[in-house]
């Protein structure tokens, strides 16, 4: 029962991936301290782990069909982790609680924007459709989505795919594609300093694995067949969700 | 370009989750080498991004995109040196 528990949060985190571009973070982390007891640094370190596999799932199917649109990924994932570093190196100077408020107040915008442009969505799938534009706001965003991630435990696709798809011009589901295929990497230097800890109980990740990689699967097939405004839709939904737990965790909520 | 780092990708996510699969089977059935295969199937999957990101440097490379292979490169530095300093 446990097994099959475990399956299914980490079905429903690999399909989260897949269809949004998300880490699934906010389903297994929440899933694994208040269901199974799990310490929190054991359930981030085995979402972590779930995050790595859901992106190299999902990203295998949608690199072989041309989907994810690499030059982007790449320039993003390497103003993500500058961002990283550097949220690394003033992690101790930042006001956590201000950092908290703001995150929660700019995903109200993202998520209100991105529900009242869903309309306009396009549902093309192809790299090479569209013309990139706005590149230093997508640097910029993904560099604060890196910086805060760190800090805040969210940020990376929360934010990029809202960034490609409002700023750069790409279209949604490319969008979800791409940031999937990027977040892998940077969950990988997370996860590997929870690892060093000793903080990552393999046996504990490994049926969530088998879940995320059964969903990133179904996932990566559904993607095709949803309409783009229904995926933006859902997506500023739970951006907003993802706002509104950030704004209850710094009011003290979580304690 | 695609098709070798979707290969690659495959490899790694499939290796990682067979290693899941059996760790958790062997679990099942209270066999004593469940966390060593689990620990095997996180270190596959571990191993997945840095491969793929060193494949892709040297396809950006081969097809003659030097700024993008700077950027992924640099990338898979930064991974890399993580991953030590996490070993220590």
């Amino acid at each position: 029962m446990t097994s099959l528990l475990l399956l299914a949060i980490g079905f429903s985190a690999g399909l989260l991936g897949a269809l949004m571009g998300l880490g699934g973070g906010i389903i297994v982390v929440p899933a694994l301290t208040q269901l199974f007891g799990v310490p929190f640094r054991a359930a981030v370190a085995a979402s972590l782990v779930t995050i790595v596999a859901s992106s190299s799932a999902s990203s295998a199917a949608y690199v072989g069909r041309d989907q994810v649109d690499l030059r982007v990924a790449v320039v993003l994932e390497l103003a993500t982790v500058a961002g990283a570093l550097f949220g690394s190196a003033v992690a101790g100077l930042l006001p956590v609680l201000a950092l908290k408020l703001l995150f929660a107040a700019l995903a109200f915008y993202v998520a209100a924007t991105l529900w009242l442009r869903r309309h306009a969505a396009s549902d093309s799938m192809q790299v090479g459709s569209y013309e990139v534009r706005r590149w230093g706001t997508g640097l910029g965003v993904a560099g604060l989505a890196g910086a805060v991630s760190g800090l805040l435990g969210v940020g990376g696709g929360a934010f990029k795919v809202p960034a490609m798809t409002l700023a750069m011009g790409l279209p949604f589901k490319v969008a979800a594609a791409t940031s999937n295929f990027a977040i892998g990497v940077t969950a990988a230097v997370s996860a590997y300093l929870y690892y060093g800890r000793g903080d990552l109980d393999p046996l504990l990740a490994a049926p969530v694995v088998i879940g995320v990689f059964v969903g990133a699967r179904a996932g990566t097939r559904a993607l095709a067949k949803l309409p783009a405004k229904r995926l933006q839709g859902t997506f500023a939904i739970l951006l907003l969700f993802i706002g509104v737990r950030m704004v209850w965790d710094a009011l003290g909520g979580g304690r | 370009m695609n098709r070798v780092v979707s290969l690659t990708l495959w490899i790694g996510t499939v290796a990682g989750v067979a290693f899941c699969a059996a760790a958790a089977l062997a679990d099942a059935f209270g066999h004593p080498w469940a966390a060593r295969l689990a620990k095997l199937g996180v270190l596959a999957l571990f191993a997945t991004p840095p491969t793929r990101l060193a494949v892709l440097t040297v396809e950006f490379l081969a097809h003659g995109r030097r700024r993008l292979a700077l950027a992924s490169g640099t990338v898979l530095v930064v991974l890399l040196a993580t991953a030590v300093r996490a070993a220590w």
